[in-house]
């Protein structure tokens, strides 16, 4: 549902401000969103003064030196710190993408950083992604083949055939696509979202696949797939460079070329 | 007792139970590829429509009323008519769909509609009134 104001209890307040160490000639700010479950307050930014020569170069370097050094309550996910597991997504001035991929001296100013924008927060920068798992459960992202695979070799695929992959198999499931899309978060209940989808198509192109069939059935839906509007910020916020919205618009001309 | 401080909890379902939701609605390739289709077709009738009033800039209104008269104008302007209005609606549908939920959804679809159909409508005799009265004109003076 279109919201334009932010419910009473999650309107953001001014927090603390953790000053840097005296002498500190590098320093960059960091104004980090907080909330908390186990306090009925509304969340807060909070100010970090960081000395970027005491850091490495990346936004979830500075992270894990405010949370080992400066304040340890800060609470985040992380894990690979090179753009591979997707546990770090975060909208980070302004734009959803992976903490550990994002530079910091790409951002000019102050660093604003979010939860993933439009889903629940469990706490600080960690946003609740039951719903975008389970929807993308729902599409059954693995291989369905009736034919047995041959007895001693792994089921095969050409040249081409495989090539058609490129540009989804990289996906990390980060959800950051997912979290940019307005039509997602008008309409996340029935709205399956740009990372669904993506997946949906790299099991429907899958040479391999038997079910492109019952998958495009599933997806013949004015919301599941029709709610994507081709507004393109998917594309434009991947960190990993990839094109959902592409994948959508081909998902949706296999539903017309079926229909003729 | 229950205790005043526990929020009562009203949704237990599963997440992939509401992920699934109804299942697909089958629906929804015909008016995505009806968007695009009209749209298309609208590019050259428009084209068409702004050279004619170019061309009709400052004309009598007798010289309108035989522009109007003639069939091949006439099925042109339908053709923008109805296909304009038809667009609009498709359009609009899709806007309400985004922004307009619940019990609202269905009333708000319909009051659309009927708005867009009749202004179409409106449309559609304004042109017949043109062609027709300007061949029954030409009837009389014939005769
Ligand atoms: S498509 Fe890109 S942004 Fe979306 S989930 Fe995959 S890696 Fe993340
Ligand atoms: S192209 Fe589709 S999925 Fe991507 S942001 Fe736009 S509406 Fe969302
Ligand atoms: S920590 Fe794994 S993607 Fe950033």
């Amino acid at each position: 549902m279109v919201e334009f104001r932010l419910p009473k209890n999650s309107t953001v307040g001014k927090g603390r401000i953790f000053t840097a160490t005296p002498g500190a000639t590098n320093v960059k700010n960091f104004r980090i969103y907080r909330w908390s479950p186990d306090d009925d307050k509304n969340p807060v930014v909070d100010t970090y003064e960081i000395d970027l020569d005491k850091i490495g170069p990346m936004v979830l370097d500075a992270l894990i030196h405010i949370k080992n050094d400066v304040d340890s309550t800060l609470t985040f996910r992380r894990s690979c710190r090179e753009g591979i597991c997707g546990s770090c997504a975060m909208n980070i001035a302004g734009e959803n993408t992976l903490a550990c991929l994002k530079p910091i001296r790409d951002i000019e100013g102050d660093i604003a950083i979010y939860p993933l924008p439009h889903m629940p927060v469990i706490k600080d920068l960690v946003p609740d992604l039951d719903g975008a798992y389970a929807q993308l459960r729902s599409i059954d992202p693995w291989l369905k083949s009736d034919t047995a695979p041959p007895p001693d070799a792994e089921r095969r695929q050409s040249i081409e055939e495989r090539a058609e992959l490129d540009g989804m198999w990289e996906c990390i499931l980060c959800f950051c696509c997912s979290t940019s899309c307005p039509s997602y978060w008008w309409n996340g209940d029935r709205y399956l979202g740009p990372a669904t989808l993506l997946a949906a198509y790299r099991w429907i192109a899958d040479s391999r696949d038997e079910h492109a069939g019952d998958r495009l059935d599933a997806l013949e839906d004015p919301l599941k797939l029709y709610a994507c509007r081709t507004i393109m910020n998917c594309t434009q916020t991947c960190p990993k460079g990839l094109n959902p919205a592409k994948a959508i618009g081909r998902i949706k001309e296999l539903q017309l070329e079926r229909k003729a | 007792m229950s205790n005043p401080k526990k929020p009562h909890i009203t949704v237990m379902r599963s997440q992939l139970s509401r992920a699934r939701g109804l299942g697909s609605g089958q629906a929804g390739v015909g008016h995505w590829w009806a968007e695009r289709a009209s749209a298309v077709a609208l590019v050259p009738l428009s084209g068409w429509f702004v050279i004619q009033v170019f061309r009709l800039a400052g004309a009598s209104q007798p010289e309108v009323a035989k522009w109007g008269a003639r069939p091949l104008n006439t099925t042109m302007m339908l053709s923008l008519v109805i296909l304009t209005f038809y667009h609009t609606q498709l359009g609009l549908q899709v806007i309400i769909d985004d922004y307009v939920h619940g019990k609202a959804h269905l009333p708000a679809g319909l009051l659309m509609k009927g708005i867009v159909f009749l202004l179409g409508l409106f449309g559609t005799v304004s042109v017949l009134k043109l062609a027709l009265a300007g061949s029954s004109r030409g009837r009389i003076a014939a005769g």
